[in-house]
């Protein structure tokens, strides 16, 4: 079941390790013993290490100019004042940055439930279509919108949500005239208006990864259901949603992250308005640090955003991990 | 099982502590920004020199893309006048200008001419040459105090003390009004008091017609109620509290009565149905439909009514709070030039700041839709016949004139446009909050982030 990788652990800590795991070393000890296989280990890092860089370079090293930035107030140009923990003081006690933390778990539930249930839906009633290209079409429809960029959407969607747009137009055409609004100019109705940009454009990317994931299931499954006379909604729920499980983590996990982190969509449809209704901590981060000039803060409130990414990932990654 | 799993996650976890560590090892050497310190020398030449440049001479210049026709303009018309300077020209999308003339700016190699946002922070960093020099050997000292005032600064507070930059035109801000539909509801002069603009309004909206084409999703608000304010707490004060002088402050019975007059008029119905979701484009497609007759906004919106609604469109200065009081109106640089203190060429970038009011150029601003920079002593440009450019400049005389040129609220501070007067104008306009916790609101974000 379980593999050597010969990277994570150092060749000393193997031999009280389970026998499984001991065949593999003796046939590497066979020719030259530990050095040859620490040689290994390190070949392993080499292969490593251009992806390695990158990753400093690229991700740790930000990540380490944030969290120094966090302690400092500072204009971005000029010389900084360390300002100790008094820009996280300031993220927790700020009624608007709390806000806006909240309006980002509000948002969660329009681009990662909503999207989910909805492609669970669409994929099992693709599995069900026999033609290929029918079924090509409508895969191809579904993950359209994931390939628009999310500033796009966001301004075609606020012509639609416009007080002439289609969605008013839509609605007077049903005889709904009452409910017509100016959708993201509500305070009320803005922040839903702008989680269905997300629902839809976050139900494309699930859809296919669902597909993906019920093609692996195996058909003679399915069968055997329909042979023993269990329903569609039956094989749904017994077959369907189970093989699908890590499919669906992955779904929550990108789409959970994308709801916390969210910025192209608010900043394109609402910039935060009207009043705070719709900011997020992805929009705050932004107008702090390059509108304000307030580096530090700003730092500090995305350092805060990227631990409670991590602090609700973690547990969802572990509870879809597969058993 | 569980324990090699353990293990091996440890190692991983340890190794991505260290790396971390590393990382963090590596940027903490000093604050940051601290390499960047600059001395003042560069910033206050004294020895400085009118003369045209005998050999070439390269410049660059940085601006937003809204402004890239009247700057080819002046450019090509300075370069025609002085052969030997070259200038090149990069402009910004207009909506990033804010985030990155500051980087401009800082940059070890800055554009010899740039966009100055703000004069206070350029100074307190010394990023900006002083003019003075300039100034006194050109003789700009003669232009009339009120259009050189704004790009003034002394002890990091703008509106007075040395010049750091000197404007291309100006901007200017007052009503449109549909003259066809002012005329239907009996307007045949301009009203002379806030109080005959609203009994207008009234009449407007008894006609079925929205009264005040008002939009803000993007703060659009902010212009009527800047044009109130200008009025009654009068230009000192106003522009005062944007320079962030001293204690200044908007938190006054009179910004509380302005404030109270815009939620007034949009409770009446005077404004359009769902104001806070319509933005600048939306609201120039309702002027144009001729189902509004005042519209509170700006000379930039000129042109564009010229080509929708040729002839039909009147513009006028805000009335004054009461009859005869003081006139007055938002107007700034249409582009401020600045000198950075790192420019090698500040004598040929100085050459072309001097041009900025020269006869040439003020026709050029105006040809672009803006207020021309200059004395009264200089002949008048001359504006396209029937263009609604001409009731403009009009109104930009009286004001000037009253000495009525206010700088933007919105420019008070860096954030205060996008995290207090948007929002809290929408929370006004959606009836959530009162006249007075809009000010109050305003203010303290004001001084929030003034770390006052």
């Amino acid at each position: 079941m379980s593999t050597v990788d010969g990277m994570t652990a150092p060749a000393g800590a193997v031999s009280d390790a389970a026998p499984v795991r001991r065949r593999p070393r003796r046939r590497t000890g066979a020719a030259g013993g530990p050095s040859l296989r620490r040689r290994a280990a390190w070949a392993g890092w080499l292969f490593a290490l251009p992806a390695l860089v990158m990753y400093a370079v690229f991700e740790l090293y930000p990540i380490g100019t944030a969290v120094q930035y966090s302690l400092y107030n500072w204009d971005g140009i000029g010389v900084a004042t360390p300002a100790g923990l008094r820009n996280y003081v300031k993220v927790f006690t700020e009624p608007q940055l709390l806000a806006s933390i909240i309006h980002s778990f509000i948002l969660i539930a329009f681009f990662s439930f909503l999207p989910v249930i909805l492609a669970l839906i669409v994929a099992s009633i693709v599995r069900e279509i026999r033609s290929q290209f029918a079924g090509g079409v409508a895969r191809t429809l579904m993950f359209l919108p994931q390939i628009i960029p999310g500033a796009a959407s966001a301004i075609a969607w606020t012509w639609m949500y416009s007080p002439h747009g289609v969605v008013n137009q839509l609605l007077s055409g049903l005889g709904l005239g009452s409910w017509q609004k100016t959708w993201l100019g509500d305070f009320t109705w803005a922040l839903p208006s702008v989680g269905i940009i997300g629902t839809w454009l976050a139900t494309g990317l699930c859809t296919l990864l669902l597909l993906a994931g019920i093609g692996k299931i195996d058909t003679s499954i399915y069968e055997a259901a329909m042979i023993d006379g269990a329903s569609r909604i039956q094989q749904f729920f017994a077959i369907t949603l189970p093989g699908l499980r890590r499919e669906i983590g992955v779904c929550i996990t990108i789409t959970i992250i994308s709801a916390l982190a969210s910025f192209d969509v608010v900043f394109m449809s609402t910039q935060g308005g009207p009043g705070y209704s719709t900011m997020v901590p992805g929009v705050q981060v932004y107008q702090l640090a390059f509108t304000e000039n307030r580096v530090g803060l700003s730092s500090a409130l995305a350092i805060v955003l990227s631990a409670l990414v991590l602090l609700i990932i973690l547990p969802i990654q572990r509870f879809f991990r597969e058993r | 099982m569980s324990f090699r799993h353990n293990r091996s996650r440890l190692a991983g976890a340890s190794v991505a502590a260290g790396v971390v560590a590393a990382a963090l090892a590596l940027t903490a050497c000093g604050a940051p920004g601290s390499q960047s310190a600059n001395n003042g020398a560069a910033a206050n030449p004294t020895a400085v020199s009118t003369q045209a440049p005998t050999s070439p001479v390269k410049l660059t210049l940085y601006d937003g893309q809204g402004l890239k026709n009247i700057d080819d303009a002046l450019i090509a018309a300075f370069t025609k006048k002085y052969p030997t300077v070259t200038i090149t020209a990069t402009y910004d999308p207009d909506n990033v200008t804010t985030q990155n003339q500051p980087r401009q700016l800082a940059s070890a190699t800055p554009p010899d001419l740039i966009r100055v946002i703000s004069v206070a922070s350029g100074v307190k960093n010394n990023l900006l040459t002083n003019l003075d020099a300039y100034a006194t050997a050109y003789g700009w000292d003669k232009l009339p105090p009120s259009q050189l005032s704004q790009f003034r600064a002394s002890n990091g507070v703008a509106g007075s003390g040395s010049l750091y930059a000197k404007p291309s035109g100006f901007t200017m801000t007052g009503l449109y009004y549909n003259k066809d539909l002012a005329t239907g509801i009996g307007m045949t002069t301009p009203p002379a008091s806030i109080d005959e603009l609203t009994a207008l309004m009234a009449k407007a909206k008894a006609a079925g017609l929205t009264a005040m084409d008002v939009h803000n999703k993007e703060g659009g608000a902010i212009f009527p109620f800047q044009l109130l304010l200008n009025s009654s707490l009068g230009p000192t004060k106003v522009a005062a509290w944007v320079f962030n002088a001293a204690s200044a402050t908007i938190d006054t019975p009179e910004a509380v009565k302005a404030a109270q007059q815009v939620a007034d008029w949009n409770a009446a119905g005077y404004f359009p149905a769902g104001v806070n979701g319509l933005d600048a484009t939306a609201a120039d497609a309702l002027f144009a439909s001729n189902k509004a007759v005042f519209f509170p906004w700006g000379n930039w919106d000129a042109a564009n009514l010229d080509k929708t609604m040729a002839g039909k469109v009147g513009f006028m200065p805000m009335p004054p709070a009461t009859a005869g009081g003081q006139l007055a109106a938002m107007s700034d640089a249409a582009t401020s030039f600045g000198i950075p203190s790192k420019s090698s060429n500040k004598n040929a970038a100085a050459l072309f700041l001097n041009f900025l009011s020269s006869d040439e150029a003020r026709q050029i601003a105006l040809d672009n839709g803006f207020m021309p920079s200059g004395t009264g002593a200089q002949a008048a440009p001359t504006v396209k016949p029937g263009s609604v450019l001409t009731d403009v400049v009009a109104a930009f005389g009286k004001v000037s004139a009253a000495d009525g040129q206010v700088p933007f609220v919105q420019n008070a501070t860096a954030g205060i446009a996008n995290q207090a007067w948007n929002p809290e104008s929408q929370l006004l306009l959606g009836g959530k909050e009162s006249a007075q916790q809009f000010v109050t609101n305003v203010q303290a974000k004001y001084k929030d982030e003034l770390g006052r």
